[in-house]
């Protein structure tokens, strides 16, 4: 023990104990007599990493640049200001009041800002802040318009009014809270949630999570440390005006995010100090603020891809020298489980399912059933159509005609996250995994939509929240076992090689217990081995009751495992039946496999991948 | 009528910017953030040529053209071709509009500069209102823009090779369209393009630093309603916009000009927020 590296040491420890610290520190400096000018600037740092943290929600999190902020700070310092005007100097009731004006805006500009893709949230939230000294210039009788909000009162809590360093510690407090808050969201599933969404909006509405909604609370719910920060700024100089609300402290928003790593809690912190200290001092540098902001951004956009912390924690993991998809040891036996659990499955009905992509007939009138405790094989040329049936089946394409059904339950009307909701889960081509979080975290997202506990739950760690989370970590060891990659529960899920990476993505189908299993060529690229664990654990899977439906190139592996093979070509049935109907069928060995059933003998057969009669990218 | 002249004019200038953005998207699947302030430069450089140098006009076309189309050039250098991640490119090319704002504002000053016009400044009179000879310009090259775009892009391989960029990268590649050549010449273009309209945009709106910004969001309103990639939708789009803008700083004052705007995309994005001239298309895996 001893002789283990100071870091390796520290890093068994509960970790959040540092900022924890940093924070109580910051609260205490009142009585560190500091200079006045140190001490605003740690005010205006604080404010502005409260402002940077809330970004960070929207961009990093959930993938989507938005420049708001500013629009909400001002929401909420001019709903305090004129609380305060008005004779309400609780800044209490301020900070409230604030929170919820700021989440309005949020919400307002977010629901139409996010109906069109990432640009159109950037730019809606950009013309929210141009058009700030338009909207408060309109209410001027309110807002002072263009000459600012004067009296505005000191602030007091309940009923005492607050020297300047007691208001300072209410600054510190608010904003350690936030990142407590927002630290117990990011490690909290919703903070998983958030990666899968920022990694891909079809892989998170593969698992039943609603996109539109999800990136509306990252973005309104940002919106929130940014009314606190208005309000607290409101207070802190008992004067507004519109210039403190400008386009250019959006930028400097953004710079600090992009400095401190979009993607992590603390780099706020990190990056709104650096800033506040470093770009605002000098004077002299004011004209050169935009030409340096500008070229940091790009840089930063270039080259920081995880920000400051990003940086910290590579350095981190060298120092604690694990290297997770190394460090682990390979299990004892890959037969571990050997009672596994029952996986309840569904029948899946496909009756008459037609799809046209304008003049590309992809399906006309496919029939299949996948009943629980079968392998159901879907195979035939490229563009024959499987993976578009696959899709039809998700909810990615509507279906020109027919219907697809699970057990009694229609899906050919649902959106994907609601198909994935009712039970359907699926595997991609090329595996779909989140950055920045462990094999464990991965899997346990898949129970995400299924087993729910709403933000607040988790930020106050509520029994209900605590609950679902037991279950999540129980269900997780459950199917790490089932697909034997336990031993890599905490290596990073990126870092995994391509065969474990299926794996992965299989653990996380069912982890959901779903009612079919679809798998999209899973075993290509994989090797002998790796394609007869996959195998193994399909087996299982079907063994313990589950429907699975696979759709698969490699013919040895479809005529071991299926217990019925379905072939498409150019989108039609072509044969339906067992392993040995189908391999003797004469059709599927002449149009798929590509064998002259008359030549005196077959040669052995792999795999096929013959016959592209249709057009280019007409299966992608 | 000489509000509508105003107004169309305006929207001339925004639809110009938002062609400008389409024929980077078209080629690269990209937002070019900076766009507007590429326009803006060219403006600035214009009044450089007009003003200090006396430089006869069509000399100073080609200048601002090539000045922008080298900025350009160097933005998709170094702000977009080493970004691998799409998220981030609109955070460099963010970076780089900022950039450029600030470079215009060091070496311009921040008040606004007048770009003198060539066909002079007197109103002429034109279906019974008046309209300033830049206006009328404006319009035109709007107009001939998308006409010529689309029967570019119809008749001549490179506009065919940039369709099927458009349509399948992929697919592009595997024919032997050198993808990535095409989509930086296409950026250049766009910045020629950009420097190329200045000199008229400049005339009409003064240049001046905060130009940019202003640009950027009318020129991504004009595609919001037209929709990505279509360019006869940014003619409807510019009409609309600057009509609005037009009819609501005249009758209901100047500070509910952008508002009115930011109405009209608020409700495009509700309602139809593929724009009016784009087919939704289905999600592929």
């Amino acid at each position: 023990m001893a002789n283990l590296p100071l870091a390796r040491r520290l890093s068994g420890g509960p970790l959040w104990i540092v900022p924890l610290a940093l924070g109580i520190l910051l609260i205490l400096v009142p009585h560190f007599n500091l200079e006045y000018s140190i001490v605003r600037q740690l005010q205006l740092a604080m404010i502005l990493s409260l402002l940077v943290s809330g970004l960070n929600l929207s961009l990093g999190f959930a993938g989507e640049l938005a420049l708001g902020q500013v629009a909400m700070y001002a929401a909420g310092a001019y709903t305090a200001g004129m609380l305060s005007q008005r004779g309400h100097t609780d800044i209490l009731l301020q900070l409230v009041a604030a929170g919820f004006a700021a989440l309005l805006v949020g919400l307002v500009t977010g629901i139409p800002g996010l109906r069109l893709g990432s640009w159109s949230l950037a730019m809606t939230s950009f013309f929210l802040v141009l058009l700030l000294p338009d909207v408060l210039a309109i209410f001027r009788d309110d807002t002072g318009g263009r000459n600012g909000l004067s009296g505005i009162l000191s602030p007091t809590l309940f009923g005492k009014l607050l020297s300047p360093d007691d208001y300072f510690m209410v600054i510190a407090i608010v904003t350690v809270a936030w990142f407590a808050v927002m630290r117990n969201i990011a490690v909290s599933r919703h903070g998983t949630a958030l990666r899968v969404l920022k990694k891909s909006p079809v892989l998170a509405a593969s698992m039943g999570i609603n996109v539109f909604r999800m990136k509306l609370l990252a973005y309104a719910l940002g919106a929130v440390p940014a009314g606190l920060a208005g309000a607290l700024f409101a207070s802190l100089d008992l004067y507004i005006s519109p210039e403190a609300f400008s386009f250019s402290v959006a930028t400097t928003i953004l710079a600090a995010s992009v400095l401190g790593g979009s993607a992590s809690v603390y780099g706020a912190v990190f990056g709104a100090f650096v800033l506040q200290f470093g770009l605002n001092q000098s004077t002299e540098f004011q004209k050169y603020s935009l030409v340096v902001t500008g070229a940091f951004l790009i840089i930063g956009g270039v080259l920081l891809t995880g920000g400051l912390t990003g940086l910290a924690r590579s350095l981190w993991r060298k120092a604690v020298g694990e290297d997770p998809a190394v460090s682990a040891s390979a299990p004892a036996d890959a037969a571990a489980a050997e009672d596994v659990p029952a996986v309840p499955g569904k029948v899946l009905r496909v009756e008459g399912v037609a799809k046209a992509f304008g003049g590309n007939q992809a399906l006309k009138g496919v029939d299949l059933v996948a009943s629980p405790g079968r392998v159901t094989a879907l195979i035939g040329p490229n563009g024959s159509g499987k993976t578009t049936l696959l899709n039809m089946i998700c909810g990615f394409y509507r279906t020109d005609a027919g219907v697809i059904a699970l057990d009694d339950k229609q899906l050919q009307r649902m959106g994907p996250d609601a198909v994935a909701r009712t039970g359907v889960a699926r595997t991609f081509q090329t595996p779909n995994i989140p950055e920045g979080i462990t094999v464990r975290e991965a899997v346990m997202a898949g129970r995400y939509a299924g087993h729910r506990a709403t933000v607040l739950e988790a930020v106050l760690r509520l029994p209900r929240y605590r609950k679902v989370r037991k279950g999540d970590l129980a269900e997780a060891d459950r199917v790490l076992d089932l697909v034997g990659i336990r031993h890599l529960e905490n290596a990073e899920a990126t870092a995994l090689p391509l065969g474990q990476r299926r794996l992965l993505e299989v653990a996380r189908c069912l982890i959901s217990n779903p009612g079919v299993l679809l798998l999209d060529e899973t075993a290509s690229g994989l090797d002998e081995d790796e394609v007869e664990r996959l195998a193994e654990v399909i087996r299982r899977v079907r063994d313990a009751g589950g429907t699975v439906v696979l759709v698969e190139h490699n013919f040895q592996l479809v005529l071991s495992l299926a217990d019925e093979i379905v072939a498409l070509a150019h989108g039609e049935l072509m044969a339906k039946g067992t392993p040995e109907e189908i391999q003797n069928n004469e059709r599927v060995m002449s149009e798929y496999l590509g064998i002259d059933p008359d030549a005196p003998e077959a040669p052995h057969v792999v795999l096929a991948d013959v016959a592209p009669h249709t057009p280019e990218g007409a299966e992608r | 009528m000489t509000l509508i002249w105003g107004g169309l004019s305006l929207g001339a200038i925004y639809a110009i910017v938002a062609i400008g953005y389409n024929i980077v998207f078209i080629s690269s699947k990209t937002f070019n953030f900076a766009h507007a302030q590429l326009t803006m430069v060219g403006a600035f450089v214009a009044y450089t040529g007009l003003v200090k140098w006396h430089l006869p006009t069509v000399l100073v076309l080609v200048i601002a053209s090539a000045v922008v189309a080298i900025i350009a050039a160097i933005e998709e250098r170094i702000a977009i071709r080493p970004v691998g991640d799409m998220h981030n490119i609109l955070v460099t090319t963010l970076g780089a509009s900022i950039l450029l704002d600030g470079a215009a504002q060091l070496t311009w000053g921040s008040q606004p500069l007048t770009v003198p016009f060539f066909a002079g400044d007197s109103a002429i009179t034109l279906f019974g209102g008046r309209a300033y000879p830049v206006e009328l310009f404006l319009i035109a090259i709007a107009v001939l823009l998308v006409v010529g775009l689309g029967i570019y892009s119809r008749r001549s391989l490179t506009g065919l090779a940039l369709l099927g960029m458009a349509e399948d990268r992929e697919a592009a590649l595997l024919r032997g369209v050198n993808v990535r050549r095409l989509a930086f010449m296409a950026f250049v273009a766009a910045g020629a393009l950009a420097g190329f309209v200045g000199l008229f945009v400049g005339s009409k709106t003064f240049a001046v630093s905060t130009l940019g910004a202003a640009l950027a969001l009318k020129g991504f309103v004009v595609l919001a309603i037209g929709g990505f990639g279509s360019m006869p939708g940014t003619l409807v789009g510019g009409t609309l916009v600057g009509l609005a803008e037009a009819y609501a700083s005249r009758y209901l004052g100047g500070e509910y000009a952008n508002l009115a705007v930011f109405l009209i995309l608020i409700t495009i994005l509700m309602v139809r927020p593929a724009g009016l001239f784009v087919r939704t298309k289905e999600r592929v895996v």
